[in-house]
Order: C-alpha cells, then sequence, then structure tokens
C-alpha cells in the first residue's frame, strides 16, 4: 500500500517536472540584466496594470502567419500607408500597419531566428523580441496605455514597451530585441524590392480596410499628436504633444527621445547618457532613426553617408556598436521614462 | 407573469406597436453593431459573402463579444458577422421595441386613474451601446477624446447584462401598470 502510494507521488512529480521542464524550455530567451532603466519598482509596475477592455487573448496573435509578394500587395496598400518593417541577414518583411492594428502580436520566424514583432496602437510602438521556442500572446491589459504581452510558457506578462516581466516566473528579466522600423510601404518597397508582405488571410476576420482608432494616411482620429490618451499613464510630461512621435532608446546609463522633426533637420545628432556618448543618423528615405554609441570625438561626414538594406554605412560606420531603437508616441515613453533626455523641440537643441 | 405575456400578446397583435418594435429591434442591433466595430466603412461599393470562419463562432473577444465567422460587404459597409453578437445586439433591440410600444400602448390605452410611464426604458438601453467601445472599437471615446477608456473598460463586462436587466424590468414594470388598470377597469364598470 505504502509502496503503490510512494510510486504514485514520485510519478506525479516527474509529470509535473517535465510539464514545467516542456515550459521553460519555450520560454522565450531572456537577459538577466536587461539594459533598460527602470523607473519604478516591479510592484508599482504591476500595481499601474489596468484592464483594456478585450480579454486575454480577445485580441488574437498570430501564430501561422502566410506572406505575399510585393506585387500583390501593392494591389491594396498604398504608398503612404503605414508598414513595421524587418530586415534580416538578407530577408525582408513588412507587417502593414492595418492588419496588426488587429492582432498586436505576429510570431513570426525570419532568416532561421524565431521573433516576436509586436505592435501597440495605443503607442504607436513596434518593437521587435526574440521569442525561442515559445510565442507571445495578447494578455488584454494595458501599462501606460502600451500593450502587455505574455508569454505562452510561463505565463509572465511583459509590458511592450519595457520589454522587462513585471510579473510571472521570469519577471525583472528581460527580452531580447530585434530592431524593426516604423515607415511607409512606398518607402519600404522602394528599399527592399524582394520584401515579403504579411497576408490579409490571419485565420481570423477583420476589417483590414478600417483602423478602429483612426488614420495613418493622412492623420486622423487618436493618432493626431494633440489628441488626448484613453488610459492613464504613471508620469506625464508636456515637453511635446501627446502623440508626438519620438525616436526612442534606452541603455542601462538611461533613456533618450529624439524629436524627429529636429533629427530631420540635423541629419545628424549627438547626445550623452550617463557617461557614454551617442550618435543618431536620420535615415531620410524610411525617415527613421539610427543610433550608435560613439564615444569618440570623431566626425561623421553627412554626405558620405549611404543607405541601404542593412540601414546606414559610411566611412566609420562599420567601427560602431548599434543601439535598439523605435519610434513611440512621446505620453508613452515619458509614462515609462520619466527621466529621458529629450532632444529637439522642448527639450535640449 | 400573465400580465407579461398579455402585454405581449397586445403589442404584438397590433401591427403599429409590431412595426415600431420592428423598427426598433434593427435600428438598435444596427447602431449597436456599428458601435461596437462589427459594421463599418471599407467597403468598395459592391455586394460580397465569404463566411471562412464558423470554426471560430462561440471564441471571445471580451466580455460578451465574440469573433466573426465571416465578412459582408454592402455598398460602402462591411460587416465582419458574428452571429453571437447579432444575436446579443436583437435581442436588446427587441426588449428595448417592446418597452417603447409599451409605452406607446400605454398613452393610447384609455386611463382610469393617473399613471407614470416608465421613463427609463430608452435610457435603459445605453450601456450596452458603450460595451461594445469599450472592448473592441473605442469609436465613442476617442470621438469624446476623454480618456475614461479605462473605466469603460472595468464596466465592460457588466454592461450588457445591465442592460438586459433594466430593458427587463422596464418591460415587467409596463405590464404590471397596465393590469393595475385593467383591474381598475373591472372595478369601476361593477
Amino acid at each position: 500500500m505504502m509502496a503503490r502510494a510512494l510510486s504514485t507521488l514520485i510519478l506525479g512529480l516527474s509529470l509535473f517536472l517535465a510539464g514545467s521542464a516542456a515550459a521553460w524550455a519555450a520560454a522565450p530567451p531572456t537577459l538577466p540584466r536587461p539594459e533598460v532603466p527602470l523607473a519604478h519598482s516591479l510592484e508599482a509596475f504591476r500595481q499601474a496594470v489596468r484592464s483594456g477592455g478585450p480579454g486575454k487573448d480577445g485580441i488574437p496573435a498570430i501564430d501561422r502567419p502566410r506572406f505575399e509578394t510585393l506585387a500583390e500587395a501593392d494591389g491594396w496598400l498604398a504608398p503612404g500607408d503605414r508598414v513595421i518593417g524587418l530586415y534580416r541577414d538578407g530577408e525582408a518583411r513588412a507587417y502593414p500597419q492595418r492588419i496588426l492594428v488587429w492582432h498586436e502580436i505576429v510570431n513570426d520566424a525570419v532568416a532561421g531566428e524565431s521573433l516576436a514583432i509586436t505592435y501597440c496602437p495605443l503607442t504607436g510602438s513596434a518593437l521587435g523580441f526574440r521569442r525561442g521556442d515559445g510565442t507571445f500572446g495578447v494578455s488584454g491589459r494595458l501599462l501606460n496605455s502600451n500593450l502587455v504581452m505574455y508569454d505562452r510558457a510561463t505565463d509572465s506578462e511583459w509590458p511592450q514597451l519595457l520589454g522587462v516581466a513585471i510579473d510571472g516566473s521570469l519577471a525583472g528579466r528581460g527580452l531580447v530585441p530585434e530592431r524593426l522600423v516604423w515607415t511607409t510601404w512606398g518607402a519600404w518597397k522602394a528599399r527592399y524590392p524582394a520584401t515579403r508582405v504579411l497576408s490579409r488571410d490571419t485565420g481570423y476576420v477583420r476589417n483590414y480596410r478600417r483602423d478602429p482608432y483612426g488614420d495613418y494616411n493622412p492623420l486622423a482620429g487618436y493618432y493626431r499628436p494633440e489628441s488626448r490618451r484613453l488610459f492613464p499613464v504613471m508620469a506625464e510630461d508636456r515637453r511635446l504633444p501627446p502623440k508626438a512621435m519620438v525616436l526612442a532608446f534606452r541603455e542601462a546609463g538611461g533613456a533618450a527621445a529624439v524629436s524627429l522633426p529636429a533629427l530631420r533637420r540635423a541629419g545628424i545628432l549627438r547626445l550623452t547618457l550617463g557617461e557614454r556618448g551617442y550618435v543618431v543618423i536620420h535615415d531620410p528615405e524610411l525617415d527613421t532613426g539610427w543610433v550608435y554609441r560613439h564615444p569618440e570625438e570623431r566626425d561623421i561626414d553627412p554626405a558620405a553617408l549611404r543607405f541601404g538594406p542593412g540601414g546606414v554605412s559610411g566611412a566609420g560606420i562599420a567601427a560602431l556598436e548599434p543601439v535598439n531603437a523605435f519610434q513611440v508616441m512621446w505620453f508613452a515613453w515619458a509614462g515609462f521614462h520619466p527621466d529621458s533626455l529629450l532632444v529637439g523641440e522642448g527639450g535640449a537643441p | 407573469m400573465s400580465a407579461l405575456a398579455r402585454l405581449l400578446a397586445a403589442l404584438l397583435s397590433r401591427p403599429v406597436t409590431l412595426a415600431m418594435m420592428a423598427a426598433t429591434t434593427l435600428g438598435y442591433a444596427l447602431l449597436f453593431l456599428w458601435l461596437s466595430g462589427d459594421i463599418a466603412g471599407g467597403g468598395r461599393g459592391g455586394v460580397q459573402l465569404s463566411l471562412t470562419a464558423w470554426q471560430r463562432m462561440f471564441e471571445s473577444r471580451g466580455p460578451l463579444r465574440f469573433e466573426p465567422v465571416g465578412l459582408v460587404e454592402l455598398g460602402p459597409w462591411v460587416w465582419t458577422l458574428s452571429p453571437l453578437d447579432t444575436l446579443i445586439a436583437l435581442g436588446l433591440g427587441l426588449l428595448l421595441g417592446g418597452n417603447l410600444a409599451g409605452l406607446w400602448l400605454a398613452r393610447r390605452e384609455p386611463a382610469a386613474c393617473p399613471r407614470r410611464a416608465p421613463r427609463v426604458a430608452g435610457l435603459a438601453a445605453l450601456p450596452a451601446l458603450l460595451a461594445g467601445g469599450a472592448c473592441c472599437a473605442p469609436l465613442v471615446v476617442v470621438w469624446l477624446g476623454l480618456p475614461i477608456a479605462g473605466g469603460l473598460a472595468v464596466l465592460a463586462p457588466w454592461l450588457i447584462p445591465l442592460a438586459y436587466l433594466a430593458l427587463v424590468l422596464g418591460l415587467v414594470r409596463l405590464a404590471a401598470g397596465r393590469e393595475q388598470q385593467r383591474q381598475a377597469g373591472r372595478g369601476g364598470g361593477r
């Protein structure tokens, strides 16, 4: 009798451990000490999480994405429509904003790397993360108006803009970011004519001709810079209009946001965060910025810069270390990083 | 209960009240589906029907909100058809129609004594209109430009049941009032 109970206990324990091991094996690759300055404790972040309305997976992630050619996508995308672009090891992919506004996450694999392409319409932010063998879903909750994702292996919760788990067994760990580009379909297809484009055949029925929040082409509704946010934030900063798009990046030494009009005008901007110097280079074709660590006071000749599939190139650029950057609405960035440096209108020149 | 049945029989037996109920049901359902984002612009002018996702019919995407199973395109409109969302909308519309037609009937029938009509009948249908917006299509809150979506999202699970309850109570009150009327009428005739 005793032996039977013991064997049942051992079997149960083995099954539990096997299940846990399988879950951990499918957990996303993480950094134990993410290079993200946290303005609040994880507990404070957890306290500030709000329901966004839809339930868990009520906004369904795309788990089996299908792609089409540039010519096929040209049939339904206008040159001014927004896309989220990804270029990795010779492969280019475009994820139309008008599809992602309904799904927010695409669990994709590009050039042998499993990636989560994520987009939050309420904060205008598109960020890529490595996902390993696992997948991400939409929790239906928001932090500073920003999408809170969950990984399906451990159920840990990840605010997209933070990229750091605030709840669950991976709390405090950070995701490995992957650079995405927020640009227009016209600009993207000009640079990457061999691009594949996410298909509207997502497995779900949605009205992909309409954005429930407004429009980017032309700018309207929720996306207008002066329009008001819908959900509460942890910190407000009125140096810029709430929905003004900034190019943002951060490292352990601090967070910085660059106003896009200022970057367009300057072409190249230099700034210091903590003890470290950075250079931000405007890409006039994609209308985005590329950020590099730039420790020396070495000059970069704007006339010598070239823009191509791999981003920016030119004398001395290859020796610089790239830093992940992304575009985001100012109010959301300031909500997560109230001490952020702001370069441009309202901030440093 | 028999009072409610008698009221419903009276509403369904008169062409005028029947027409009022039908028009209100349809009008309210269309408004509900539009505010919740199931019906929206984006149509290309033609007529098209594709039903491709029946397997998702019972998948939830929010409190009392369900996945669409197909797309109906009619002129400039696109309807992402969720049978369960449509049933909920029609049910609310029917109850609102019943309340409005019942109110109209109460005013038309000879009154033996002064009575107060349930004035909240129309208001009862409002919470449900916000429910769709709180879940999936923040049309109203974007228009208003107010940071109230957070509050609405918290209330969302309760808005549709609240509207149903209020509309059913409205009908019950109307039926009870009509019954009192009938009994008072009979008593007065003796």
